[in-house]
């Protein structure tokens, strides 16, 4: 499939929805976190704009990491962090900050590192859940939106390093109208 | 004695107790039972479980090796249905024959000097030594022909158990916390070898199951190979006439996972088999993944970012 064919399709969701659930989020944060003072870990690149959004709306101390995986190659041997957090993680609990999880594979990673170090809980809030591509059972503690099994990009989330700056969420358009079909179930035309 | 966890003992799924007369056999069996919230199947019994999957299908193996196996084939179907719904303790009954190498059960033997079943004869029936004494025998001997010769099986062969006990020196209690942490040491021992290497040489059927193996690897996810065939169908003579072997299974998270990189057209045989693979052993996880679901996966994890 060339690139080409990879075109902007429907909104899944529009900024005012994803402003409103993050609102909602932040709201759940603020009561369960009041006591504490976490460290959220953005998982770059992708939930840098949920991230920044999200702790702007947060009214507890926290400190803000920013962590990042290598690519996935042919080839390649393990996953290796290539940007690490600055903050000692012994103790503190960490809130994962993720734009989407599917197969579960990056989180469970990163949830196994930063249980090592931490001794405390390791919670995980994504933008997207896509358990329709789980490939393993990772548990999600907060999610602003389900999505079902359909290529989404903007508001962080890219195609090859396109679409990122867009402040909705859109799906990738595929040649045989399978993302619109689901769309259309969803109520989304 | 605290509860069994259930997460602990969830993959062993029938044990069977082969027990001399008077050695608690029955005993230990009830309350291994009661701990963790097993079925008994005793004498009394297993033949109405039996009638339930083969109403004509007699208590014991009848004569002839073709129509022992046969039987055998039936009863080892039979209890494993009923398993899945309610793991068992299989007491006597040749249970040690009819899962002779079934991956999920534990087979044990308990036995105790003649002379400690002698004195629990004497005090439980008030019988005298000599009257008691012929009555054990009688039975011991019983026992034995009844599985050599019903079963093939030669009773005292330790190879045929995972674990034996003399409760001439351990209470029932004790007895049975002894089995409960041979049977959790049995559990972690199957498991780490399911989990170990090496594992590499495996030859896949498919391009997309080693690209799928190598993006297992690079989270450090273990995984296997195809390392089960699971029966789904049998003709009327207990054969298997359909089986299924999930491409991968990954020990963490006790997970089987089959890639479905067919044509459209074709995923549905697929599907069907996956289907009856999830009616007959509903306690087993597996997900499918289709192209589609591999496409995205290519979409985000190797081509991000370029």
């Amino acid at each position: 499939m060339s690139e080409e064919e990879f075109q902007l399709g429907e909104v899944v969701f529009s900024s005012s929805e994803i402003e409103k659930k993050i609102t909602d989020l932040a709201q759940r944060l603020n009561q369960e976190y009041a006591a504490s003072r976490p460290v959220l870990v953005c998982v770059l690149k992708g939930a840098v704009f949920f991230a920044v959004d999200l702790s702007r709306k947060l009214s507890f101390d926290f400190d803000l990491e920013f962590i990042a995986l290598s690519r996935f190659r042919s080839g390649a041997g393990k996953a290796v962090i290539e940007k690490d957090v600055e903050t000692e993680l012994r103790n503190r609990e960490v809130l994962i900050v993720e734009d989407i999880v599917d197969t579960g594979l990056t989180l469970h990673f990163l949830i196994n590192t930063f249980r090592k170090r931490t001794l405390k809980e390791v919670r995980v809030c994504t933008l997207l859940d896509c358990p329709a591509r789980r490939i393993i059972d990772v548990a999600v503690d907060y999610a602003c939106f389900e999505i079902p099994d359909i290529y989404v990009v903007g508001y962080g989330l890219d195609f090859k390093g396109r679409f990122r700056n867009l402040n909705e969420i859109r799906v990738l358009k595929d040649p045989y109208g399978r993302s619109t079909q689901i769309l259309k179930q969803m109520g989304k035309e | 004695m605290s509860k069994g966890n259930p997460e602990r003992n969830s993959r062993v799924k029938i044990i069977t107790i082969s027990r001399e007369v008077e050695s608690w056999g029955d005993e230990i069996g009830n309350y291994l039972a009661s701990v963790l919230s097993f079925r008994v199947v005793d004498s009394k019994n297993f033949h109405e479980h039996l009638k339930k999957y083969y109403p004509n299908l007699p208590p014991e193996p009848p004569p002839g090796e073709k129509e022992r196996n046969i039987w055998l084939r039936k009863a080892r179907f039979c209890f494993e249905k009923i398993a899945q719904e309610s793991p068992l303790i299989i007491l006597g009954r040749g249970g040690q024959k009819i899962f002779e190498n079934h991956p999920d059960s534990f087979h044990i033997l308990v036995v105790a000097s003649l002379q400690t079943r002698l004195q629990r004869v004497v005090q439980k029936y008030s019988q005298e030594e000599t009257i008691a004494l012929r009555i054990l025998l009688q039975q011991d001997k019983k026992r034995e022909r009844f599985l050599l010769e019903k079963f093939d099986v030669e009773w005292k062969n330790p190879a045929l158990y995972h674990f034996t006990i003399n409760t001439s020196f351990y209470s029932v209690e004790k007895a049975t916390e002894l089995i409960l942490e041979a049977i959790e040491s049995f559990q972690r021992e199957t498991r780490s070898q399911l989990g170990s290497p090496p594992r590499k040489p495996s030859i896949f059927a498919h391009p997309s199951e080693e690209e799928f193996a190598k993006l297992l690897d690079f989270y450090g996810i273990k995984w296997l190979y195809e390392p089960k065939t699971f029966p789904l169908e049998w003709d009327e003579e207990g054969n298997v006439v359909e089986a299924f072997t999930p491409d991968f299974y990954l020990p963490e998270f006790n997970t089987f996972i089959e890639l479905t990189t067919q044509r459209q057209k074709l995923v549905w045989r697929k599907n069907k088999k996956v289907r009856k693979f999830r009616e007959l052993y509903p306690d087993l996880k597996i997900k499918i993944i289709y192209s589609r679901n591999l496409e995205h996966i290519r979409k985000k994890l190797e081509l991000e970012d370029e």
